[in-house]
């Protein structure tokens, strides 16, 4: 990971100066490192939406890297923020499976990944708000599913999202 | 990866620019000269109060300027980094100094319900004066980081606006400081510390608005 790390740092200070081949494969190891960052707390269907929304992202403010700042953990400060806000925006019924494919990620797991991983954010929310936000919305449960499930009342589950979205809205450049 | 991303990065690519990237010394270094511009506009408006610099003054007029000026340079330096996100930066230290700056205002009224003397608080004739100068003197500051981390990826616009309000309220502060006569513990806690406070709630609120993205 280090020389990946490395390699995509001096990729994108390439970038900044108008190298468009650096940039093009930036942009393509980007694209694969955040299908494989989203994977255990997105919905398959939408990985390559919100992808995209990360690219565009960096795209529109890639001057906001700043060339003495190692790479991956400002891609993964602006994944996390468009995760979060995505979350705030879908809500969907029919998307609930999860590709799961640890043996893949646990493989290409290391140090760096595990600091800026989603995993650590939802480790820093309640029980009940994180099985709130993944029952409505990651899975796509209706609130009186969640709540049927879950044991809490629907309004705990309204609660509880609305809380627990705030909190990971702050925990974005958190890495403990 | 999909055929939709490579032809989204395609079309990025064909479109790229060369960038000047937001380095941090750049932005400490606007913030510096936006301050340094609000202690010109109090000195050209105002003037320096001869017995600060001669060293005439109580010691809080020195402790309480001082703090401000420690705590607007720290909310500076968070705020500016805060344009440029990464996950493992942390932006704790201006709450310290937020922290150390509301030990000023608490100690005033403790001494005052002490002494039973809250009227110097509550009526002291130049402190709305003093507040308004500094707040006027803060809006370089403002304007300056507001403009920096627009320009920025800040991911927690809520903190960053609270950031810059506090940074540019401390600073002009600490620049109306400069001319302000008045060296009691009572107008030093409550009137010069209000705008860090004032700041903060409008960066919090307003700035905030505008630094989503």
């Amino acid at each position: 990971m280090k020389s990946e790390e490395a390699t995509l740092a001096r990729m994108m200070r390439a970038a900044q100066t108008g190298d468009k081949r650096a940039y093009a494969v930036l942009l393509s190891e980007s694209s694969a490192w955040l299908a494989r960052y989203y994977r255990r707390r997105v919905p398959a269907p939408q990985i390559d939406d919100l992808v995209q929304e990360v690219l565009m992202a960096v795209h529109a403010k890639r001057a906001s890297y700043d060339p003495a700042r190692p790479f991956l953990p400002w891609l993964a400060a602006i994944a996390r923020y468009r995760w979060v806000d995505h979350l705030r925006k879908v809500y969907r019924a029919d998307e609930t499976e999860l590709f799961d494919d640890s043996a893949v990620q646990d493989s290409e797991e290391d140090v760096v990944i595990a600091r800026v991983s989603l995993e650590r954010m939802f480790g820093a929310l309640s029980d009940n708000q994180a099985t709130a936000i993944e029952l409505v919305k990651i899975e796509g449960h209706s609130v009186r599913d969640a709540a049927h499930k879950s044991g809490q009342s629907e309004s705990a589950i309204k609660v509880n999202i609305h809380r627990g979205l705030k909190k990971l809205s702050a925990l974005i450049e958190k890495a403990e | 990866m999909s055929r939709v991303n490579q032809t989204l990065i395609d079309s990025m690519v064909d479109d790229m620019q060369p960038v000047a990237p937001l380095r941090a010394n750049y932005g400490w270094a606007l913030v510096a000269a936006a301050a340094a511009i609000g202690a010109l506009g109090v000195w050209l408006t105002a003037g320096l109060w001869r017995g600060g610099y001669r060293g005439d003054a109580e010691a809080i007029f020195y402790a309480a300027n001082g703090m401000l000026l420690v705590l607007g340079a720290a909310a500076s330096a968070s705020a500016v980094v805060m344009a440029s996100p990464g996950v493992g930066t942390r932006h704790d230290g201006p709450r310290w100094g937020m922290a150390m700056l509301a030990v000023l205002p608490l100690a005033a009224v403790v001494s005052a319900l002490a002494k039973g003397s809250t009227g110097a608080i509550l009526n002291d004739p130049y402190g709305l004066e003093c507040m308004a100068h500094a707040l006027v003197a803060s809006s370089a500051t403002a304007i300056a980081l507001t403009l920096w981390l627009r320009r920025g990826a800040p991911v927690n616009p809520r903190n960053a606006g609270m950031l810059a309000g506090v940074a540019a309220g401390a600073l002009g502060s600490a620049a109306y400081g400069l001319s302000c006569p008045i060296d009691t513990l009572e107008h030093l806690a409550i009137w010069h510390t209000l705008p860090v406070l004032i700041g903060g709630v409008v960066g919090r609120y307003a700035i905030a608005r505008v630094l989503s993205w």
